[in-house]
């Protein structure tokens, strides 16, 4: 379980809808928020002054909801300074938003996210606002692959943000088409796809279950990050939380990055998570 | 807390803006931050990858490399013609690539319709100040300035409103104005009143209103992502040429390296088994296939236009023919939408058919209209009446303008009780929330004056039966208001439930006197305009006068279509937004069902999983009602899923992602959007069903015509082959260059195969279920005919030819010949022409798998003797022609070798006679 939840905070409403979802996840925790805007040398007088009215504003809204705040504003690196609390404080997850120009760059390469979901040394969720006016999700849309990692960690993100807005959970696989030379792709029935569905997502449905979280399973068919943005663009979905993508550089340029393609088309607001954090 | 939830405060404090607006700073920063206010593609292969694909899949990949060692043959061996080769083979590829991307190609054009559904420029507030900036330059947190006309830029949640009504068309289908309004609501989003939706238009009012999604993130532009990514897939053809391409290129490929081999261990030089490997691929290759294939679709895609379906992909020509569900509209299409009064129903008359008995007392009186219920009209004269003023259909110079409803009421009215003038105060219009429509008359003063000589205010109310009944608290019973009791309300409901029984549409009537004074106006608010009378100051114990059935006739044609598709194997899920009992009626009286269907309404739907969906679809019978347009694409997406062949129709923009999902999109040509036609696979001219199921015929004929000329192009893969097992098993001189296969394949062949894919569909073809998923286009009754009964006689003909020019020549066995002997070019030539000969008779063969020619008439299809007539004249120019000599290495051959091979082709042609004889009997 999440005890201290760190939200970056800057001059863009995107990182103050981002902290929101913090903020929900704080209250579902019961944990500790540390609401953080970092401002870089030079910078000027009206973002400084925007970023930290975002902070008024979201400690207000924390505040009222009951939730342990702190809202601390630092000068210097960015990531550095977060890197410094998260160490000291014991941060267990950090919320930042990304902006639409890291999307626009292949793989994030140089991207203040990038830093954060590769370096800091706790879980990371990367949000991606798309929509301002709709962060209160009816259904989660939780697209999953095989053989995951921390499967807990996450299972724990998604039951706790349901809680926080008490939404419903789709949990989505989409496997690879199968092939042959002769016939091409292979047509398979949802039942059929059903039984390629990976063990470990049973493990997750059991700790949904444990959190008593209302979910649902669904298969898709084709290209995995079309599927899943059809998927959400079909059934209204407002939210799609994800894992991060542990495909290679490499791997990315040549077979493509599924995470990175839904990341630019999503219709929804999308959270990734790299979970690092020991679910103890 | 959603955006329809929340109050004016919360939602400025949710969009951190104000009743300011954004500033133009702040407005920047999300401009930055969430992009244009556009509709954008989503990403897909780009144009270029796709057209490269058809240059490296694993048949062209067997050609470049036989082109390959052409020019490398041409390089060690020069002057042996492989350089011509390595050209052609090339030209083939480059042939097939072009047409099979033609095939795959469609231009995507639907966006471009939504996009000219968004404003250019609109009125927002930034800094306090009303601007008008461009429609892309809206982002979140702008206040957007509403009026009359306005299309409206982004998703918004008002925070203010005068009487504003809007269209929502675009994206629920339902043309009626939605009366709008800005408090918080508990509901749904998309049912949210205080929501206005981008690429909606405001009729009336006006409003303001905070935009919280832009772009993409819009409904509309849901619509568009969904448009734009869903994809049919490949259609059933294209998965069928996928197979049947890697099965021959595969058997070309394995028969060339065996061969090789086989001539590598009898001592056969490397450049003899050389020129046999790249012989045998070609000769086993159908290089025709692709081309004969595209332009039979395109001949069919005109057939079928003159059928009024006009066909926009290609291979959707044969994909209608393995449909096996239409999801089909019910208003327009199975019915003409042509609205008219069948019966009534009033509580003193019970039902009447109108042309009623013209009015005996009252009639056209205003006095009595007055007096309602007490001594006044009857009820029949009271709901003629309440058509009549609460209507906004016209009728000007002689024609009846509105819509269908109305104008159908109108016009029963003004048959019953004429002319009549009363002045409108107010109308509350239908929307369909309220699911009813009310207007305030005055009636004027009549001699002889009553009640004073003045005039007075009536409300007119009419809709449907659950929103006007419990309006009302008596029953104009004998002209008399009689207060409505369980007996009442029970025989009301009756009559009501017997109409929809019958099919018809069933609509309500009521009104009240309100006497001389006009209802209280609220005052005005805001210091904008007054709103008028609430509807719930009005719309209160009134007398409900009676029940007007109105019908949408079927189309007269559509029986037999569906009687047809029953037959055929088709099922056909009607999709409506009428009500179940109307739909189950029209779907009786037009034949679609016979017992009890498997019926779901549109709230039982949303309630649905998926599974239980897919259980209710696998009944025989399924009708869907009160649908909308949103809920197509599911019912599609499921059906898919079951392996079925999908045909869907629908003419609005929300239809436009199910068209697309669906394996034929057929959107109306009449009624249709332009983002409906654009998103469909087929349009249909005249809006009709029955089009539906002659395209389906036409598709089925042309499934059948491309394994005919399949067939026929197949049988001459054989003696193409034969020649270069001869050549390399018994040591003879090549009796046949590849360049003369090529002659062939992609010559002589293609007009006769292409007038085989224009045979006529066979009687019978629609008693056949659809073809199933399983069978193949190159399945094993196929292949055995062509590569085991009409090819080895045309290579027995072949070789015949060979032989009888080389013996005549005084040739002696293993004399190998040089390429530019004549006698060596003469046997080739006598080669190729069997072939041509033989396929002259293999022609008339290949018209019917089964049938004998003589009962399907020789002459019946012209374009046969068309083609044979091209072929004769291309093969006198290869042979007696220099420039034809030239390029197929060929020499003139005297005429009675012509003769000598003739007797082979009816030979052939005979002997396909007694095979379908004997599988006639089978």
């Amino acid at each position: 379980m999440y005890k201290k939840i760190l939200a970056a905070v800057n001059e863009f409403t995107n990182s103050e809808i981002a902290a929101r979802y913090a903020i929900a996840l704080a209250k579902s925790c019961q944990a500790r928020l540390s609401l953080v805007f970092v401002a870089e040398e030079g910078i000027n007088k009206d973002v400084f002054r925007h970023a930290e009215s975002a902070l008024e504003r979201l400690f207000i809204e924390a505040e009222e909801l009951g939730i342990e705040v702190e809202s601390i504003t630092e000068k210097g690196d960015p990531f550095n300074k977060i890197f410094e609390i998260v160490k000291k404080d014991k941060i267990d997850i950090v919320f930042t938003a990304t902006r639409r120009e890291d999307i626009q760059k292949r793989f994030f390469t140089k991207t203040l996210a990038r830093e954060f979901m590769v370096k800091l040394p706790c879980s990371v969720a990367m949000v991606r606002v798309v929509r301002m006016g709709r962060m209160h999700p009816k259904n989660i849309l939780v697209p999953l692959r095989a053989n995951m990692t921390n499967l807990e960690e996450r299972a724990c993100f998604v039951a706790k943000l349901a809680q926080g807005f008490e939404s419903t959970v789709t949990l989505f696989h989409s496997p690879s088409p199968l092939t042959s030379f002769f016939h091409g792709e292979i047509h398979l029935k949802p039942a059929q796809r059903e039984r390629h569905i990976p063990k470990d997502i049973e493990q997750f449905t059991e700790c949904l279950n444990r959190y008593d979280i209302h979910h649902e399973k669904k298969t898709g068919y084709g290209s995995v990050s079309r599927s899943i943005t059809i998927e959400a663009a079909h059934r209204r979905n407002d939210l799609i939380v994800m894992g991060e993508s542990e495909r290679s550089l490499l791997r990315s340029i040549i077979s493509g990055n599924p995470v990175e393609d839904v990341l630019r088309e999503t219709p929804c607001n999308l959270i990734i998570l790299r979970p690092e954090h020991e679910h103890r | 807390m959603k955006i329809q939830n929340l109050s004016k405060e919360e939602v400025f404090k949710s969009l951190v803006t104000s009743d300011r607006g954004l500033s133009e700073e702040d407005a920047g920063r999300r401009l930055h931050e969430y992009g244009l206010n556009e509709i954008k593609e989503v990403r897909k292969r780009p144009l270029y990858l796709r057209l490269i694909s058809q240059f490296t899949h694993f048949l062209a990949i067997l050609l470049w490399i036989a082109a390959f060692f052409s020019f490398l043959s041409e390089y060690l061996h020069p002057g042996e013609g492989m350089l011509t080769l390595g050209i052609a083979i090339i030209g083939v590829i480059f042939i097939n690539a072009v047409f099979t991307f033609i095939q795959e190609y469609r231009a995507k054009k639907a966006l471009e319709a939504l996009k000219r559904l968004l404003p250019f420029y609109v009125k927002v507030l930034r800094d306090g100040k009303e601007k008008e900036i461009h429609g892309r330059e809206v982002v979140p947190g702008d206040m957007i300035m509403l009026s009359e006309g306005d299309k409206i830029p982004a998703d918004a949640r008002l925070i203010k409103t005068s009487d504003l009504k809007v269209n929502n068309a675009p994206l629920t289908g339902e043309s009626e104005p939605m009366l709008r309004n800005h408090e918080p609501f508990d509901g749904e989003f998309l049912e949210s009143p205080n929501i206005a939706f981008a690429g909606t238009t405001v009729i009336s009012g006006s409003g303001m209103a905070v935009a919280f999604a832009t772009g993409m993130t819009t409904e509309f532009g849901r619509i568009a992502h969904l448009t734009s990514a869903v994809e049919a897939g490949l259609s059933p053809l294209q998965k069928e040429i996928i197979k049947a391409t890697r099965i021959v290129a595969t058997i070309a490929a394995v028969v060339g390296i065996f061969f090789f081999s086989l001539g590598f261990l009898i001592g056969r030089s490397f450049w003899e088994n050389f020129i046999f490997a790249i012989g045998i691929t070609v000769a086993l290759i159908p290089e025709g296939m692709l081309p004969t294939m595209t332009l039979s679709l395109a001949m069919g895609s005109q057939r079928m236009a003159k059928r009024k379906a006009l066909i926009k992909t290609l291979t959707s020509v044969e994909t209608l023919g393995a449909v096996t569900v239409i999801c089909t509209d019910k208003t327009g299409t199975l019915t003409q939408n042509k609205m008219a009064v069948t019966k009534m129903w009033t509580a003193s008359d019970g039902f009447i058919i109108p042309p009623s008995p013209p009015l005996s007392k009252g009639g056209n009186n205003k006095s009595a209209l007055l007096k309602g219920g007490e001594r006044g009209l009857s009820s029949y004269e009271m709901l003629m009446h309440i058509a009549y003023l609460c209507n906004n259909a016209r009728f000007i110079d002689g024609q009846y303008k509105g819509d269908p409803t109305e104008v159908a009421l109108l016009k029963v009215a003004r048959e019953t009780i004429g002319y009549f003038e009363a002045e409108r105060m107010q109308e509350i219009p239908f929307d369909s929330d309220r699911k009813r429509m009310t207007t305030i008359n005055i009636i004027p003063p009549t001699p002889p004056l009553e009640k004073g000589g003045g005039g007075g205010f009536v409300v007119f109310t009419k809709g449907a039966m659950e929103s006007v009944l419990p309006l009302c608290s008596h029953l104009l019973i004998d002209g008399e208001k009689v207060p409505i009791d369980e007996t009442l309300r029970k025989k009301t409901m009756d009559a009501y439930h017997a109409l929809m029984d019958m099919g018809l549409r069933v609509l309500s009537f009521a009104y009240k006197e309100i006497g001389d004074t006009p209802p209280p106006i609220p005052p005005p608010q805001g210091g904008r305009a007054r709103e008028g009378v609430r509807p719930e100051e009005v719309e209160n114990n009134m007398v409900f006068a009676g029940l007007i059935g109105l019908e949408d006739p079927p189309r007269p044609e559509v029986p037999e279509a569906i009687q047809k598709c029953n037959e055929a194997g088709i099922k056909i899920i009607m999709i409506t937004g009428d009500g179940s009992r109307t739909a189950v009626a029209i779907a009786r009286e037009i034949g679609l069902i016979k017992g009890n269907p498997a019926l779901i309404e549109g709230h039982e739907f949303d309630q649905m999983s998926d599974e239980e969906l897919r259980k209710k679809l696998l009944e025989k019978e399924v009708i869907f009602a009160r649908m909308t347009p949103k809920h197509k694409m599911r019912v599609v997406s499921i059906l898919k899923d079951e392996d079925e062949i999908v045909a869907v129709t629908g003419d609005g923009v929300n239809d436009a992602p199910a068209l697309k999902k669906a394996d034929i999109g057929i959107a109306m040509g009449i009624s249709g959007t332009d983002v409906a036609k654009e998103a469909s696979d087929m349009i249909l001219l005249d809006d009709n069903f029955a089009t539906i199921v002659n395209a389906v015929e036409e598709g089925r004929a042309v499934y059948e015509n491309i394994k005919k000329f399949i067939t026929y192009i197949f049988a001459s893969n054989i003696p193409e082959a034969v020649p270069y097992l001869a050549y390399i098993l018994l040591r003879i001189p090549l009796p046949l260059t590849i360049i003369q296969i090529l002659a062939v394949d992609l010559g002589t062949d293609m007009l006769p195969a292409l007038a085989l894919g224009a045979e006529k569909p066979t009687p019978g073809l629609m008693k056949q279920p659809p073809r199933k998923l399983k069978e193949r286009l190159l399945d094993l009754p196929l292949i055995i005919r062509s590569y085991l009964f009409l090819g080895p006689i045309e290579a027995i003909a072949c070789m015949f030819g060979f032989f009888y020019v080389l013996y005549n020549g005084g040739w002696i066995w293993g004399t190998m010949l040089s390429v530019n002997n004549l006698l060596y070019l003469q046997a080739t030539t006598a080669c190729l022409t069997a072939i041509i000969i033989t396929q002259i008779g293999n022609v008339f063969a290949c018209r019917s798998s089964k049938e004998s020619i003589f009962s399907i008439g020789f002459f019946t299809n012209r374009l046969i003797f068309a083609g044979i007539m091209v072929e004769i004249l291309l093969q006198l120019f290869i042979v007696y022609h220099p420039f034809g000599n030239k390029i197929f290495r060929t020499a003139p051959l005297s005429l009675d070798l012509w003769l000598i091979l003739i007797p082979f082709s009816i030979g052939l042609l005979a002997a396909e006679e007694v095979r379908k004889f004997y599988s006639r009997r089978l």
